[in-house]
């Protein structure tokens, strides 16, 4: 009898044998290993004596060199009749120099298999040039035809021109970015950095003669710095750089440091009317310290908690359990001077009030209660995890230390990031929260007015601007 | 014998059955060691496991970042008349859950480590691939075997993805403009349904697909001898080996995959224009294609850096032609498609109104009969051989970049041994073998799909 019942267990046996000793380590996710150590490339620099920095790093990896040259002004520093000038003189550099025509150069940057880009940021403008490391001598060679003898030709001012026009035009009515155009407009109203953001009717404004100042002024060795990321070292680099470069003067260059905006003194509520838009967009805005801040760790840490991915608070309340929105994140951004926090939500037009409310109310929760410590754990897992996957490609190491060199950042932004966010813990957290996010916000609200109205007057007043970011008129309840 | 054994010793005692089963894993892998390939810019091991899975590794240390790719065999080329959509929705279910993975899980586990993920179906493969801190493998392939081993297919969660798939399909529709036409053209180069009918399916057929039909895609394709592993990056190559056994190798394999059901020769090209009114886009534009010879041949390289010579680059030809010096395109778009042993060279362009179209034509013809005439300079070829240098270089920048690469060689057939070597068959075409391959196929056998505009 007793054999029996061992045949078809026998059978099961011989068909899976493994069968049930595997299901137990299939039923839960296994645990993560101990975490790596993080280590990254050594960073080698030098300074010429026209006052050019270099940092190389070297890593053989692939036969290519990434180099970005850094000048430490950006369209802060554009004057502020003129914003978007430190972009359009960045956009021109390759345009055109006395041995080279734009095709040339355009044509020369084909032949070293290379690609050439240019970024303005609020404090700094980075130039990216990524090749075939064979041609190190052409690399050189060509930026410092492109840094030493620029010839900004009037045709291609006047192609450059009509593409920002073309780009801005093409911008204008995406609800994302007048959202934030406006908020940075209103959170920066006194500030330098408003002039992120500008409007197509200034493009007509630049001239050779303005764009040739801007230049004249900032582009010199002393306020740039180039980094060089792969099979090079620096004695190589630094002999080479010179040799094409030593030519470029120094000349005395204004420092300039920049205040924080102050923070708003009551909460503000816009609008921006885009007819034809179906669901709504919603900014939340207020200011920040700077990255250079001990709290910045603290503060991306907060960040994750509250809106970094679809898994955290501000998602989940407002999609998964409200139903009210079709996502909402939180972001924040920093610069040099200060940083900027943000709620950005996309939500159904009928519940645009309460979505407002919401977003605040998981601010001031965030706030008031300290965070529990799972939550913060799962941030900080995140962070870590996420750390090195954005520096696996030659440029966007190079961009990291372009980054740390044009904020002074220090080494807790590249090999100590790890310890950082392991420090942090939920009263850390709980401190920045209190410390920085119970300012009265800026919230902007997009939307079609014709099908938003009666969600727009559930609030006291409203300021309605057009989509250039154009103050037209006020909307209150008793209207 | 190790059966055998583990039978012994569950009559005998229950709780030595673990750690029998381990020595199973152990024994059993002895038997399948991995092979090392040298003589490769980076370090490759790639071997099977008994139920027919691939497993392909290549360390990298530089950052404590991993990169895990799924490939299963399976395309849009795999699917019959009547039954398209089936490999793209199996690509959402495979997100659905499986049996000890709820509902979206697969993602926010990812996402919850600071990982990224995503999937692609093209026509002749799905892949899914992650990557993530170096610690945190073992949940990946947890993760990866969970839904290979146990996938939950029901009818509901079979309805909720045709429904997601069909809305999808919509917006795809409002979003590219030049959709129908696209079809068409494919339509006139791959003669054969399976080669051209759209990736996503027709919706009439996913909404007649039902559970049985998914059920029988997915045992047929979604197994173990029909997919391979990729790890790339930071790895432990033992340990790496060790969790790969210890979650795939009891994954029982499926039958044999059934050949696919093109014809056996591939059809010669006729010379075929037709137009077609696009009723979405304002801009009119035309599609022109011609075979070439199948992927990895000789010609085939050439015809590479042919393209890297028209179409790449602010300098390429075409770009400086069309869009500089005449303007007369907005947009010029082409290179080399191929599925399986077809590939065809193809060129979109759109300009702002007809004449300005038929313009851009003439002028992309005449640099074709240029090719065919001229010798191309030594710097104009080294230029296009170095740009194309560097596109390949950078497919193995990145781990998944990487993985994307090793999983791509693998799948094409090419020799794991010397693939590496495949660079320099792009870099030693000359000025006139270029000459004489435009020649060959740059010839009156083109498809030409004209788009007017209402």
């Amino acid at each position: 009898m007793k054999s029996r019942h061992f045949i078809p267990l026998l059978i099961i046996l011989f068909l899976n044998p493994i069968l049930l000793s595997q299901e137990r380590f299939r039923k839960y996710p296994p645990n993560p290993e101990p975490l790596p150590s993080l280590k990254l490339p050594e960073i080698e620099s030098w300074t010429l004596s026209n006052g050019l920095k270099i940092s190389v790093i070297r890593l053989t990896k692939i036969p290519v060199i990434s180099l970005q040259l850094i000048i430490f002004s950006g369209e802060s520093t554009s004057p502020d009749s003129l914003p978007g000038l430190a972009t359009i003189t960045s956009k021109m550099l390759n345009r055109g120099s006395l041995n080279l025509s734009f095709s040339e150069i355009e044509k020369t940057i084909d032949l070293i298999g290379g690609e050439f880009s240019v970024q303005t940021f609020p404090d700094y403008t980075v130039f990216s040039l990524f090749f075939l490391e064979e041609y190190l001598d052409t690399a050189l060679k060509l930026l410092s035809q492109m840094l030493l003898q620029p010839t900004f030709p009037r045709q291609e001012i006047e192609n450059v021109k009509r593409n920002m026009f073309y780009d801005l035009a093409h911008k204008r009515n995406n609800p994302e970015y007048a959202g934030k155009k406006l908020l940075y407009q209103i959170l920066f109203k006194d500030h330098t950095y408003r002039k992120i953001f500008f409007n197509d009717d200034i493009i007509k404004k630049y001239s050779l003669k303005n764009i040739q100042m801007f230049f004249n002024k900032f582009y010199c060795p002393n306020n740039a710095h180039l980094v060089l990321v792969g099979n090079l070292n620096l004695s190589t680099a630094s002999r080479k750089v010179s040799s094409y470069l030593n030519t470029w003067k120094k000349q005395n260059i204004e420092i300039y440091h920049f205040p924080p905006p102050k923070p708003l003194e009551k909460t503000k509520i816009c609008f921006i009317n885009i007819p034809g838009l179906k669901d709504a967009l919603i900014f939340s805005g207020s200011s920040l310290p700077p990255k250079t801040d001990p709290e910045y760790f603290s503060l991306i840490v907060l960040n994750q908690v509250l809106g970094g991915t679809p898994m955290n608070r501000l998602f989940m309340n407002l999609r998964e359990s409200k139903g009210i929105a079709y996502w909402a994140f939180s972001e924040m951004e920093f610069y040099k001077s200060c940083g900027i926090f943000y709620i950005r939500a996309r939500v159904r037009p009928d519940v645009i009030h309460s979505s407002v409310l919401e977003s605040l109310n998981e601010i001031r929760r965030i706030s008031a209660q300290r965070i529990p410590g799972h939550e913060i754990e799962q941030a900080k897992s995140y962070l870590i995890g996420n750390f090195p996957l954005a520096i696996q490609r030659y440029d966007e190491l190079a961009s990291r230390l372009s980054e740390i060199k044009a904020l002074n950042l220090n080494e807790g932004h590249w090999n100590k990031y790890y310890e950082k966010i392991m420090y942090i813990d939920s009263q850390i957290v709980f401190k920045s929260a209190y410390n920085n996010l119970l300012n009265p916000p800026i919230i902007v609200i997009v939307g079609d007015q014709d099908n938003i109205i009666d969600e727009l007057l559930k609030f006291k007043t409203v300021e309605v601007y057009n989509n250039s970011g154009k103050y037209l008129y006020q909307l209150t309840k008793e209207q | 014998m190790v059966q055998a054994i583990l039978v012994f010793t569950y009559m005998i005692n229950k709780k030595c059955l673990v750690a029998v089963a381990f020595l199973h894993l152990a024994l059993s892998g002895f038997l399948f060691a991995g092979q090392e390939i040298k003589n490769s810019s980076f370090p490759l091991t790639y071997f099977q496991l008994e139920n027919g899975l691939t497993i392909i590794l290549s360390e990298d240390y530089s950052l404590p970042v991993i990169s895990v790719m799924v490939a299963y065999k399976v395309g849009s080329i795999n699917e019959q008349p009547g039954k398209t959509g089936l490999s793209y929705l199996l690509e959402n279910l495979m997100f659905q859950g499986s049996r000890n993975v709820g509902r979206m899980q697969h993602i926010s586990f990812i996402q919850r480590i600071g990982g990224t993920l995503s999937a692609r179906t093209d026509r002749e493969k799905t892949l899914f691939f992650q990557t993530v801190s170096s610690n945190q493998m073992a949940i990946v392939l947890w993760l990866e075997a969970d839904r290979m081993k146990s996938l939950s297919i029901s009818y509901t969660r079979v309805e909720q993805a045709k429904k997601a798939i069909i809305e999808e399909m919509k917006q795809k529709k409002s979003h590219n403009l030049f959709q129908n036409s696209s079809l068409l053209f494919d339509k006139l180069l791959f003669s054969d349904y399976i080669y051209y009918h759209p990736i996503i399916g027709e919706e009439s057929d996913i909404r007649n697909i039902s559970l049985k039909d998914v059920l029988d895609f997915h045992s047929t394709y979604y197994r173990p001898n029909n997919a391979v592993i990729c790890i790339t990056g930071n790895i432990d190559k033992q340990k790496t080996i060790y969790l790969i056994r210890k979650y795939f190798q009891s994954i029982p394999a499926g039958k044999p995959v059934p050949a696919i059901n093109d014809s056996s020769q591939t059809p010669e090209l006729t010379s075929k224009t037709e137009s077609i009114t696009n009723s979405l886009a304002s801009t009119p534009g035309f599609f022109l294609g011609y075979r070439i010879s199948p992927p990895y041949s000789r010609d085939y390289y050439t015809m590479s850096v042919i393209e890297y010579l028209l179409l790449k680059g602010e300098s390429s030809r075409l770009y400086q032609r069309l869009a500089k010096k005449e303007r007369t395109a907005q947009k010029i778009e082409g290179g080399i498609i191929k599925i399986k042993n077809r590939a065809i060279f193809s060129f979109f362009v759109t300009s702002t109104n007809n004449y300005t179209r038929n313009r851009s034509k003439k002028a992309l013809l005449s640099e074709l009969n240029k090719l065919k005439s001229n010798i191309v300079s030594e710097p104009e070829l080294t230029k296009a051989k170095n740009l194309l240098k560097t596109a390949y270089i950078k497919r193995y920048a990145t781990s998944l970049g990487k993985a994307f690469f090793l999983i791509e060689t693998f799948l094409n057939n090419k020799d794991m041994q010397t693939f590496q070597d495949e660079l320099n068959k792009y870099l030693e075409v000359t000025p006139t073998r270029i000459i004489g391959i435009a020649n060959r196929y740059f010839n009156d056998k083109s498809i030409l799909v004209n788009i007017e505009i209402k």
